[in-house]
């Protein structure tokens, strides 16, 4: 019994230094997430490291199989039972949760410090239940609430912070919009008041205005509660709307990590550059859209150099080894050996 | 319109989808009314987009176009003559006029038959009966697309092929019958940005290589400027707007044409400031719409007395454009668009 007591005034010791506002909320160093397949191992995230800074957002955007939701998975530990390889670090709040185990990252960590919207979330509420039960269910599991009715209350103000209407609760899934689904989805990941949430895909399946809601739901949620967003998307328009950051995922790894302002306009590595050029814009006058010919690399047996060089048009002879990532000036870093020599591309050096 | 007898290829007049609802298997409740009432033509070798959000009914029309649907009122001229759904001999004939590019390739394509079996299938159904002339015309298009060496493809299944070359096949057997019109169901929604451009620019040579009128279906209002010259703005059954491309871009008419555009984001860091402008409200439900214009519990320029009252006619303005708006009909005679 004592001994218990012990463990517990241990373990509060421990959350709150996980309470402590450090400047990064989320700081992923070394993260690799390898699946053993039939086929072979798929490097699905090789050695991917970003940090976030506290009440900023960030966007990953790439191509499908690229490895981003991957990624977004290998944070919160939900992971199938294929798993080859899992290791780096991960710290949360300057904790590094990847040494919790399992049971113990289940009730401390998922849900009640991060959270995950999945894709097509809105699909997935349980058609049987009222969404009141489905939003109160994370307050239940984590005894953040008393009884019943406290969870409820919960939830309700989680549905005024994503703006549904409070008499929504007992409704189905079936009698909402998919624009509603999609905040309830959200309003379910805020419940638990988490330091940051991970939105998959939030609007791919949506309207053009039913989007535009959803995004001015969540740059309003950034402004009025302390919290940071992590957008997996490949809509590099929409995720605009939020995002301080941008990490651009290619098979595998973050070619390019910078603020948003620096990534719009315009990027550094080549994909990044030829990724922003095939976005369609309604301003441009009579410009070609580009496109870059070729695929991705397979993850299984991924070239042993810079993974975008067969597809790249300024490929060189070092090109052939992979580029460590270099830090710029303004502090974004590219992984391109292109920029080895700072901020100016070197491209014909080597040649 | 500018169009003489010669041109035209498909016009639309007052036509109508509806689907009743029934209660029990019995009891008349009512009816969707997916297109209500779409008035419009099409050119040879001309390319619209059809725009619109998703319950508008704007997959309805297409399949009425195409011969899927029956219309419940009004008709589809077809190169002068009306399709008349009863006649099966002629229906064949009109369906196989028009070739049908689906959203989803994976979909589209059955797993179990092999690249070589998709793409003649369309040719056996439309009683080409001769294996060489088949083969000849896979051939063709194949190249025609891009697809070479063509015999390593049609060996092939499904899913032994990338999402872009899918995409490719199903565009393929859109074309083996050499119709006269295209219908591309957001053929691209499905594949990734870097591959998007690639397939749209491919439509786009055979389009103007073929000289085929092609009705691309998309919600993505900005993808529409590099592929059509014409557009069609669809919400709650009705065509709201026709216009080419670059005066809607430049000067939207209609009230949720505008909506439209105001919601698109462009990818620029300062967005993270601002909030888009939206409508109040949802789409109505095409079973009770409302009365008078479907737009106007939204419209932020409602007219009362008029705009919940009457269903605004399609007023013509400059630059041969078509809107369906009360706000336009004083501008009908003065010819220009002051907004």
């Amino acid at each position: 019994m004592a001994n218990d007591t012990k463990v517990a005034a241990n373990n509060a010791e421990k959350n709150k230094h996980l309470e402590e506002k450090t400047a990064n909320v989320l700081e992923v160093q070394d993260m690799y997430l390898y699946f053993q397949t039939g086929k072979g191992i798929v490097q699905a995230v090789d050695k991917v490291d970003f940090a976030l800074e506290r009440g900023k957002s960030m966007v990953i955007v790439g191509e499908s199989g690229c490895g981003k939701t991957s990624l977004g998975r290998a944070i919160l530990r939900l992971l199938p039972e294929n798993v080859y390889k899992y290791e780096g670090s991960c710290l949360l709040n300057g904790t590094n949760i990847m040494q919790y185990d399992d049971e113990r990252f289940r009730k401390e960590i998922r849900w009640k410090r991060a959270a995950l919207v999945p894709q097509s979330s809105m699909n997935s509420l349980n058609p049987v239940l009222k969404v009141s039960d489905q939003v109160a269910e994370p307050i239940l599991i984590h005894n953040l609430a008393d009884n019943k009715e406290q969870a409820r209350e919960k939830a309700a103000e989680a549905f005024k912070k994503v703006g549904v209407p409070v008499d929504f609760l007992d409704r189905y899934p079936f009698e909402l919009s998919g624009g509603m689904r999609q905040r309830v989805a959200i309003a379910t990941s805020l419940v638990t008041d988490p330091d940051f949430i991970i939105l998959d895909e939030p609007t791919s399946a949506l309207d053009m205005l039913t989007q535009a809601n959803i995004m001015n739901v969540l740059t309003r949620l950034k402004e009025e509660i302390d919290i940071s967003f992590v957008l997996i998307t490949h809509d590099v328009s929409t995720s605009s709307e939020i995002a301080d950051m941008a990490a651009i995922m290619y098979a595998g790894q973050i070619v390019e990590f910078t603020d948003a302002y620096t990534f719009f306009g315009p990027p550094l590595h080549p994909y990044s550059e030829r990724l922003m050029a095939s976005v369609p814009t309604l301003e441009a006058e009579d410009e070609e859209l580009g496109f870059i010919p070729g695929q991705p690399p397979s993850l299984i047996n991924p070239p042993t150099g810079c993974r975008f060089a067969e597809r790249c048009e300024e490929e060189f002879e070092l090109c052939s080894e992979e580029p460590p990532s270099f830090e710029m000036e303004d502090g974004r870093t590219v992984k391109c050996w292109l920029y080895r020599e700072g901020g100016e591309r070197n491209a014909n050096y080597g040649k | 319109m500018p169009t003489t007898e010669n041109d035209l290829l498909l016009m639309a007049k007052d036509l109508r989808t509806w689907f009743e609802i029934k209660k029990w298997g019995f009891l008349h409740v009512g009816h969707v009314r997916a297109v209500d009432g779409v008035n419009f033509t099409l050119d040879r070798g001309e390319s619209v987009s059809l725009v619109g959000e998703s319950g508008c009914g704007k997959s309805s029309l297409a399949k009425t176009i195409m011969g899927i649907h029956q219309p419940t009122e009004g008709e589809l001229i077809f190169e002068g003559n009306t399709v008349d759904s009863t006649d099966e001999q002629s229906m064949r004939q009109y369906k196989s006029e028009i070739g049908f590019v689906q959203q989803d390739p994976y979909g589209a394509l059955p797993p179990f038959m092999s690249i070589q079996r998709i793409l003649e299938e369309p040719m056996i159904v439309n009683g080409i009966k001769d294996k060489e002339k088949r083969l000849k015309r896979i051939h063709q298009v194949m190249e025609e697309l891009k697809m070479t060496p063509v015999e390593d493809f049609l060996k092939k299944y499904p899913h032994m092929l990338s999402g872009g070359q899918q995409q490719r096949i199903v565009i393929a057997r859109s074309l083996v019958l050499n119709p006269k019109l295209i219908m591309a169901d957001e053929p691209v929604s499905m594949l990734d940005a870097s591959v998007r451009v690639e397939i749209l620019e491919l439509i786009k040579k055979i389009q103007a290589e073929r000289e085929l009128a092609v009705i691309y279906i998309t919600h993505d209002l900005s993808t529409v400027r590099y592929f059509s010259e014409r557009i069609w703005v669809m919400y709650g059954g009705k065509i709201v707007e026709q216009s080419p491309v670059r005066d809607l871009l430049k000067e939207p008419a209609h009230p949720y044409t505008r909506a439209l555009l105001e919601a698109i984001s462009e990818p620029d860091a300062d967005n993270i400031h601002n909030y888009k402008k939206v409508p109040p409200g949802e789409p109505p439900s095409l079973l009770n719409p409302p009365r008078g214009c479907r737009f106007h519990p939204r419209c932020e320029h409602m007219i009362e007395g008029l705009c919940d009252q009457e269903i605004p006619p399609d007023f013509q303005l400059a630059n041969n454009r078509l809107t369906a708006c009360w706000l336009f009909r004083d501008e009908e005679e003065a010819g220009d668009v002051a907004i």
